[in-house]
Parts: structure tokens; C-alpha cells; sequence
């Protein structure tokens, strides 16, 4: 009897370890080894860095090419012009192809190529399938050495960009995005928006001289990955740029951001029923070594979604929003930093306060061991997507040459990130969040607040009128 | 072992690519199997970067949904973040305990809310008594929740996911089908099946009411502060009459009505093992997903399956047209009803959207942007969309946004000619091609991303009941003629199939 006894307690052991399944919350797992392939780097004669990742697995190619420049350079009355180039650069013919020609050769074979300027740099972006490498390489040395730059493509482009201005307050979210950035960044290249009439005066001169001071290969890098053998490619580059000529243009340098602005609430008046709010001030640029414990602190703070503060306090407990979150922007004359959320206008003040106090909790009493760990785990654990591609591979090596860091940068990322302590968090939290300096941006309709706007200081009224 | 596997799925990769003669052999490596449940797993083995997508497509959407409970799925996906009975909470029976009580005192300011009407008509002295009768039962309920939170372990099913590394966490309510996805690290598919399943087997829709919230602002954000969504909420509801597909979003108003039991009994309906596909993609082994999804998966219930959608759209009987005030500038939407997925018409439609709205060489761009220079911008869609089309009639559509000074009337006219030479000259040989070649370089394109990959077989084979539908349909795709196109647009791109909508900008202050 006894014997059965202890018989059917073995067995029910086992029956419940085999049927139960585990409880994801006790999970652990051993770090994720991984070393990504590491791609071959090589000069060109003429001075392009080029930057190469063999990958076989699908028949595609892609190539990113990157220039010093972008629309921060661009002259005050000509706001607008580095955009524009880059456009027109696309769209306005090259080589022995007019616009038409361009487009219809790429579209044929599924092809494409964008070519966009961001504020400090500017990118073109070639992707096409092994079997029209040629034509893409082809295409992309002509956009970049033999533009056309066709006069009607320039009045379409300019007109449409204008015709872009003239609806730039359709959205409340874009409206709050803007005044965000020209109140904060104000009197610096970051800040400015192109007009109307800055728009109007770019010509094709300029458009000209943007493109041969920019566009050259001794002041480009270039990530290429895909189905293609060095040799293979090492033809096409000399093929089709081996006979770009040399810029020998010096960049002048821009000045760093400076704090211009008045603290206070900055107010879009719009007829919506919620409220879209944007509150922050300037941030650290991209090389600042507090950055690492910056980032872990923001996790905790906005950036980590639901596992952080304001997600948890802002949508999760009070349900005030869909929509919350903070934002560091490292950039390299200065970023920003601001949290953001979209509340019913009944609940302006409740949602503000709340995120004000909870950045002022961080601020004062910084984070805790539990949260930073959740960053940390949650950032390295992570980090390995933002390289799962070889194309995310290569643009990423070539990216950190661009922007000035050393080769094994990425490795030093993810060193610094586990050596982030509780005391460095709550250090930058003390001294980087500055809720004395925060410009609040608020666009919606007045008249459905639940409190004045007034009562978070003196509120200036933005004008939406477009020049 | 390691190497050879490699070479085997390059091979069929190869094959894809060897371009159109080859393209009967064209193959994706998936391996598929089923449980006794009837849930269907799809795996490709992808030996690359030690990551994978985890991917489940239920075969429920919004189009689902009954009147009065509109936006229950697009909540119930919300509530699935909430954990489960094991994950979120220290004590679930007691939280179960309080969320009866919430579920009773919300019965109650229900019950309060109706009587409200009557008592303004017959006894106008007692609305005051009853708003602060609804108000102190209010009191109530936000004491229980708080309550509640004493148990509630705050986003721990997210916490957990984001803790291991997870990208592309996230949830999507369509028409047709919801869609549950991740990315992890690989050593983490067991964590994959340990979560998904608990959320499956022992869900707990806690923080409901103010989910609930939550999901009226999504609405407010999406939707009615954005003039783009509001004009094709609009053109939606207007082109339908009878299909549930007419709500382009859930109402504010049912919303604001839903209870958990409504999302209880939606769950239990919808989410049955046959009613699911899973698709696996990335750095993982078949056999051990087999066993962990035997382990995690096996012991669901089969479940009954649910009826389908009756309703069918009437024909349309002549052109509808909708003007819609709002504080932006102008747009056009012209709407025409077309097929589901499943008819012979559904390829040439998706061949027609192409020759209309994809890329700079398309025929709206290139006349409207580029030619007449009348429009902004112009694009073609097609609603509720998927990679195969909808279950049930879908629309295609045209979004144009007219140049400063352009009126819309002159753009509906440039579309119109666009739409009469597409039905009155066959299309040249040449720009078929170009099509074609397209879908070919999209196709290879899609297959790079292992999230995309996983949701794209899953769905197809949650909708076809065959993931190589995907493969067959872009045979279709290619076999579409000039002639089809042709007729195609005689039958349906006409003017009493059409749904024309304005966007008439208002100044601020206007029509109050």
C-alpha cells in the first residue's frame, strides 16, 4: 500500500514537469553569442571610401552613398537648396538619358534610387536585382557625375515644394514637430524651415554649385553589399567611377547649438479635439561619452515604451493617451531631448503635469537598479537588429567612418552600455534633464482645455501664417 | 550538417531567381506542419544573423464585429498585451474577484445612463439626482481599479519580451485577419511559445476600462485629427451600404459601450486553433519547433467554427459623391467597388493599380504630377487590402491631392481620361513587361526580412487555406493580358460604380 502510494507520487511528479509548460517569467537564457561578419573597406583612386559586404542569399544589390553637407549647410536665403538639389539631382536627367529616360530605365527592371538631404549629410540610396547591377551602377554614376538638371524638373520641383509649405499645417503633428525645433534650435541651421520665399529664390546656378561642392568622391563613403564578388565589383566601380573627377572642396564648418530661446509654453492655435503636446529642450551632440548612461535613462524614462514612465503612468494607468513616449536625438551640433504625447483636449493639463512630474522625479531621484537593468538587458539584447541584414551591416561600418569613430565603434557601444551604472544614470539625470529650460509646445483648440495654458508659464501664440 | 543545410536553402533560393523561365520551380523552403488542433505552423529555416520572427495571423478581424460592439477586435488586441493569469499579476484570484465587481458597477452606470433619456422627458427634477448617482458610481469604479492595481504587475508581458531583446513587438486589426508579431533573439524561441501561448490559453483582460481609453485616443489621433484618414473614413462609408467593411475605424460611441464580456465571447469564438496560422522565420530548427509547439500549443481545445460573413454589398447604382468640411487642404478620393481574392479579376486589378499608381512611370503620375502638373501628389490603393486581396469585394482607390490653384474638378477630370484609356486601348506589350518585372523584383524584395516573410505566408495560408497560393498568385499576376485590363475596366472603373469624395478645406472658426 505504502509502496503504491509513494509509486503514484512519482508519477504525478512527472506527469506534472512533462505537461506543464514554463513560466515565461522564469525563463533565463545565456547572452546571445554573435559576430557579425566584418566588411572589407578599400579606397578608390579617386578617393571614394568604399565599404563591402559579400551576401549571396537573395539575387539583390544595394548601395548607399554618403556626402558631407546636407540642408543644415545651406545659405540662410536659400533655405530649402540642399532638399532641392537632391531632388533634382533624381529627377532631372543624366548622362545620355532626359528625365523621362531615367525614370523608365530603373522602373523597366524594378529598380530604384532616392536621393534625399538630411540635415547633416546627404544619402542616395541605389537598390536593384543582380542581373541589372550594370544599369543601376550606370544610372547612379550619371545622377552623380553627369546630372542634367532640367529646367522644367527644377520649376516642378520648386513649385511642388512650395505647394508642400503652403499645406504645412494640415497636420497637428507636424505643426508641433516644427515649432518644436525652430523654437529650441533657435538662430541655428537646425532650426530653420525653408519659406516660400526662400524657395523661390533657389536657381538652377545655385542648384548647380550645390551639387559640384558637394557631390564628389573624395567627400564620400559608399556601402555596397549583395550578390556580387569583390572582383565583380571592384569592374564597376572603375567602370562607371573611376573617372569621377576630384572636388578638393573644404567644407567650412557650422557653429554648435546654443540655448537662444525663452523657456515657456509655445502655443499652435488648431481646430482638433485633442491636444498635441511636444515638451523638451537641447540636448548632447553624438560623440558625448554620457551618452550610453543617457540612453539607459531615457529607456527608463520614455523611450523603452511600455516598460517605461511615462508610457506606464501616461496611457497604462491613467489611459490619457495612445501615443507617449521621450525622445533623444544625439546629433552632432547639438541634439534634443523632449518627451511627447497626444491627449483629448479635456485632459491638456492632466497629461502636461503628469509628464513634467515624472521627468522631474528622474531629474531629482533618478531611476531604479531594476529599471536600468530592464534598459540595459532590453538594449543589448536588442542591439543585434539593428545589424541582422548585411545592407544594415555595411551602412552601419560605413556610417560610423562617416560620422568620425573609430572601426570597432560598435563593439564599444555594447562595452559601454554594460558598464552604464545606476550612479552615471542618475549623474546625467542631474545634470542633462533641465526642467527650468523645457519649451512646451502645444497645438489644439483652446476653448476645450481643462485649465488655462497660462498656468505653465507665460504662453507666446505661434503663428501659423505661411511665408 | 550546418553547411550542407545552407547550401540546400541556397539552392532554393537560386532557383527563384533564375528569372521567367524558371518560374514553375520557384519555391520558398517552408516546412509546414499541423497539430491535432488543428493550428498550422509554417517554418523557414534561415541560417543567418541569430534572430527570428514569430508571426500569428488570426482569422478575425473588425469586419467581424456586430453593431452596437463596434471595435471589439481592435480592443481585444489591445487587451492581449494586458498578460495573462500567470503573467501581469501577483494574484490573480483576487484580481478576478475585483474585476466581476468593476464588471457590475460598469452593469450599473449602464443601466443608469438609459434611464437618463426618460427621466429628462417625464421627470426632468430627478437628471440631477441620476448624474450624480452615475457620478458616484464612477467613484467607484476607478476605487476598484486602483484597488486592482495593488495585484497588477504593469506591462510585465511586454516588460518580459523587451527585457530578452525583442524588436517588431507588436499587434495589427484588419478587416479580415489580426496579427500578433515579435522578433527575438533565437536561444529565445521557447520564451516565443511560453508567451503566446499563456496570452492564448489563459488570458486576463485586466486595466480594461482604461484601455478602453486608450484606444478612444488612437481614434482621435488616427482618425479625426488627421485630414487624410478622415476623408477615407468618409469615402468608405460612403461606398458601402451593407458590408461591414463600410467602418473604416470602431465608432467612439461603441467604444465607449464595449464590456470585457463582449471581449471575452469575441476571444472565445474567434480565437480556435483552426481559425490560426503561425509562421516561424529565421535562425531556427523544424524539429524543435515541432516540440516546443506540441508542448506550448497541443493541449488548446479545438473549437467551433464560426459562422461566416453573410452580408454582400449591393451592386451600386450610380455615381455617390460626398463633400467633407475640414480644416486642411484640398483632396480627392474616388472609390470604386472590385472583387475578392478569390476571383479571376482580383490579378487584374492588382496589375491595373500598378499601371496606375506604381512609381514615377505610372499613368496617373506621369500625367496628373508630371504632364498637366495639376496634382501634388496622386496614388492608387486598394481597400481593405492584403497581399492577395480582401475575403470579401474590396474597393480600389485613387488619392489625389491638387496643386495650389487646381481645382478639384479639373483633377477628376484628368483621372477620368486616364480611367477611359486604360478601357479603350490595350495596353502596350512594353509596359506590361515593366509590370511584370516589377512583381518580380517586389516578390524577391519582400522575401529579406523575416517578419515580412512570416506574415506574408501566414496570411496567405490563413486565407487561401495554402501558403503556395502566394506562389500561384503571382503566376496569375503574370498571366494577365491586355485584354483582361480592357474589359476590366469597362465592367467596374465606370461612373455608377464610382464614390467621389472632396475634401473641402475650413477656416479655422467656420461653421460654428
Amino acid at each position: 500500500m505504502k509502496r503504491l502510494i509513494f509509486l503514484y507520487l512519482v508519477s504525478a511528479v512527472l506527469l506534472a514537469v512533462s505537461a506543464t509548460a514554463e513560466n515565461p517569467r522564469d525563463m533565463r537564457f545565456p547572452p546571445l553569442k554573435f559576430e557579425p561578419p566584418e566588411p572589407a573597406r578599400f579606397v578608390t583612386d579617386n578617393g571614394i571610401i568604399v565599404y563591402f559586404l559579400e551576401d549571396h542569399q537573395l539575387p539583390v544589390i544595394t548601395v548607399e552613398a554618403l556626402f558631407k553637407g546636407g540642408s543644415a549647410y545651406d545659405p540662410p536665403d536659400l533655405a530649402g537648396l540642399a532638399e532641392i538639389t537632391a531632388t533634382v539631382l533624381r529627377t532631372g536627367g543624366a548622362g545620355k538619358r532626359n528625365p523621362e529616360e531615367v525614370d523608365a530605365a530603373l522602373d523597366f527592371v524594378g529598380a530604384s534610387i532616392s536621393s534625399v538631404a538630411l540635415n547633416d549629410y546627404l544619402m542616395l540610396d541605389m537598390r536593384a536585382l543582380k542581373k541589372d547591377a550594370e544599369l543601376g551602377f550606370e544610372v547612379l554614376a550619371d545622377l552623380l557625375q553627369r546630372p542634367l538638371m532640367d529646367t522644367a524638373k527644377i520649376a516642378l520641383e520648386k513649385s511642388n515644394r512650395q505647394d508642400a509649405i503652403r499645406r504645412q499645417n494640415d497636420e497637428p503633428g507636424g505643426i508641433t514637430r516644427r515649432i518644436f525645433y525652430q523654437t529650441v534650435y533657435e538662430g541655428h541651421p537646425y532650426g530653420r524651415f525653408p519659406t516660400l520665399e526662400t524657395v523661390g529664390e533657389i536657381s538652377r546656378e545655385s542648384i548647380i554649385e550645390q551639387h559640384r561642392k558637394y557631390y564628389n568622391p573624395d567627400n564620400c563613403i559608399m556601402a555596397i553589399s549583395g550578390d556580387l564578388s569583390p572582383e565583380e565589383l571592384k569592374t564597376l566601380l572603375h567602370k562607371y567611377f573611376g573617372q569621377w573627377q576630384r572636388g578638393n572642396m573644404t567644407i567650412s564648418a557650422l557653429p554648435r547649438a546654443a540655448m537662444n530661446y525663452k523657456p515657456g509654453v509655445y502655443f499652435a492655435s488648431k481646430d482638433i479635439n485633442q491636444a498635441h503636446i511636444r515638451l523638451g529642450h537641447l540636448g548632447i551632440d553624438n560623440k558625448n561619452p554620457d551618452r550610453f548612461a543617457l540612453e539607459v535613462l531615457n529607456f527608463a524614462l520614455g523611450g523603452g515604451g511600455f516598460t517605461s514612465r511615462l508610457t506606464g503612468q501616461v496611457r497604462t494607468t491613467a489611459g490619457l493617451a495612445y501615443s507617449v513616449g521621450s525622445y533623444l536625438l544625439n546629433r552632432p551640433l547639438v541634439g534634443s531631448f523632449f518627451a511627447f504625447c497626444q491627449t483629448k483636449a479635456e485632459s491638456m493639463s492632466q497629461a502636461i503635469r503628469m509628464m513634467l512630474d515624472i521627468i522631474g522625479k528622474v531629474k531629482d531621484s533618478g531611476i531604479t537598479l531594476d529599471e536600468m537593468n530592464m534598459a540595459k538587458e532590453s538594449i543589448i539584447n536588442s542591439y543585434i537588429f539593428n545589424y541582422a541584414t548585411s545592407e544594415q551591416m555595411v551602412n552601419a561600418r560605413a556610417f560610423l567612418e562617416f560620422s568620425g569613430f573609430p572601426p570597432d565603434q560598435l563593439k564599444k557601444d555594447l562595452e559601454a552600455y554594460q558598464g552604464v551604472t545606476l550612479e552615471d544614470c542618475n549623474r546625467v539625470a542631474s545634470l542633462y534633464l533641465d526642467t527650468a529650460k523645457i519649451a512646451l509646445i502645444v497645438t489644439g483648440n483652446k476653448a476645450l482645455f481643462d485649465k488655462p495654458l497660462e498656468s505653465f508659464g507665460p504662453v507666446t501664440e505661434v503663428s501659423l501664417e505661411i511665408k | 550538417m550546418k553547411k550542407r543545410m545552407i547550401i540546400n536553402w541556397l539552392m532554393a533560393w537560386a532557383l527563384m531567381a533564375t528569372g521567367a523561365a524558371a518560374q514553375t520551380e520557384m519555391q520558398i523552403p517552408v516546412q509546414q506542419f499541423s497539430l491535432d488542433n488543428g493550428l498550422t505552423f509554417l517554418v523557414v529555416e534561415r541560417p543567418t544573423a541569430p534572430v527570428f520572427s514569430g508571426y500569428i495571423c488570426v482569422s478575425v478581424g473588425s469586419a467581424h464585429e456586430i453593431n452596437g460592439n463596434i471595435g471589439t477586435a481592435h480592443l481585444l488586441e489591445h487587451m492581449m498585451f494586458k498578460g495573462s493569469q500567470n503573467i501581469g499579476t501577483t494574484d490573480y484570484e483576487s484580481e478576478k474577484v475585483l474585476m466581476a465587481k468593476e464588471d457590475s458597477v460598469w452593469a450599473k452606470i449602464d443601466e443608469a445612463r438609459r434611464q437618463l433619456p426618460y427621466l429628462k422627458i417625464n421627470y426632468p427634477d430627478k437628471v440631477a439626482e441620476q448624474e450624480k448617482y452615475i457620478e458616484s458610481l464612477q467613484m467607484i469604479l476607478d476605487s476598484l481599479a486602483e484597488a486592482s492595481s495593488q495585484y497588477v504587475v504593469q506591462n510585465e508581458f511586454d516588460g518580459i519580451y523587451t527585457r530578452h531583446g525583442a524588436a517588431e513587438f507588436n499587434a495589427s486589426t484588419g478587416y479580415d485577419h489580426t496579427n500578433y508579431y515579435v522578433s527575438l533573439p533565437s536561444n529565445r524561441l521557447e520564451l516565443w511559445f511560453a508567451m503566446e501561448s499563456d496570452r492564448l490559453k489563459n488570458p486576463a483582460f485586466r486595466e480594461f476600462f482604461t484601455e478602453r481609453s486608450v484606444v478612444s485616443e488612437e481614434r482621435r489621433l488616427s482618425v479625426e485629427n488627421n485630414p487624410d484618414t478622415k476623408l477615407y473614413e468618409q469615402v468608405i462609408g460612403t461606398a458601402y451600404m451593407a458590408h461591414p467593411y463600410k467602418i473604416f475605424w470602431e465608432w467612439q460611441s461603441e467604444v465607449n459601450n464595449l464590456t470585457r464580456q463582449d471581449l471575452e465571447n469575441f476571444f472565445r469564438k474567434y480565437y480556435i486553433p483552426q481559425e490560426m496560422t503561425v509562421a516561424i522565420v529565421g535562425n531556427v530548427k523544424l524539429a524543435e519547433v515541432k516540440r516546443l509547439a506540441e508542448k506550448y500549443f497541443g493541449d488548446i481545445p479545438r473549437g467551433t467554427l464560426p459562422e461566416p460573413i453573410y452580408t454582400e454589398e449591393p451592386p451600386q447604382t450610380g455615381e455617390r459623391r460626398i463633400d467633407v468640411n475640414y480644416e486642411s487642404s484640398p483632396a480627392l478620393y474616388i472609390a470604386f467597388h472590385k472583387t475578392a481574392f478569390d476571383s479571376p479579376e482580383e490579378p487584374v486589378f492588382q496589375i491595373i493599380q500598378r499601371l496606375l499608381g506604381d512609381g514615377r512611370t505610372s499613368r496617373l503620375y506621369k500625367a496628373l504630377v508630371l504632364d498637366k502638373q495639376t496634382c501634388l501628389d496622386i496614388s492608387v490603393g486598394e481597400f481593405p487590402g492584403g497581399e492577395l486581396g480582401s475575403e470579401d469585394p474590396g474597393l480600389f482607390l485613387i488619392f489625389a491631392y491638387p496643386k495650389e490653384g487646381v481645382s478639384t474638378a479639373e483633377v477628376e477630370k484628368g483621372v477620368y481620361e486616364e480611367l477611359e484609356k486604360l478601357a479603350a486601348t490595350p495596353v502596350d506589350e512594353k509596359e506590361l513587361t515593366k509590370i511584370k518585372n516589377r512583381i518580380d523584383a517586389d516578390f524577391i524584395w519582400g522575401l529579406q526580412s523575416n517578419i515580412g516573410l512570416a506574415g506574408r505566408l501566414a496570411s496567405t495560408h490563413l486565407q487561401a487555406q495554402d501558403w503556395q497560393y502566394l506562389l500561384s498568385f503571382r503566376d496569375k499576376l503574370k498571366q494577365v493580358t491586355a485584354d483582361d485590363i480592357m474589359a476590366t475596366a469597362k465592367k467596374y472603373l465606370i461612373k455608377e460604380n464610382r464614390t467621389v469624395a472632396t475634401l473641402i478645406p475650413k477656416i479655422s472658426g467656420e461653421g460654428k
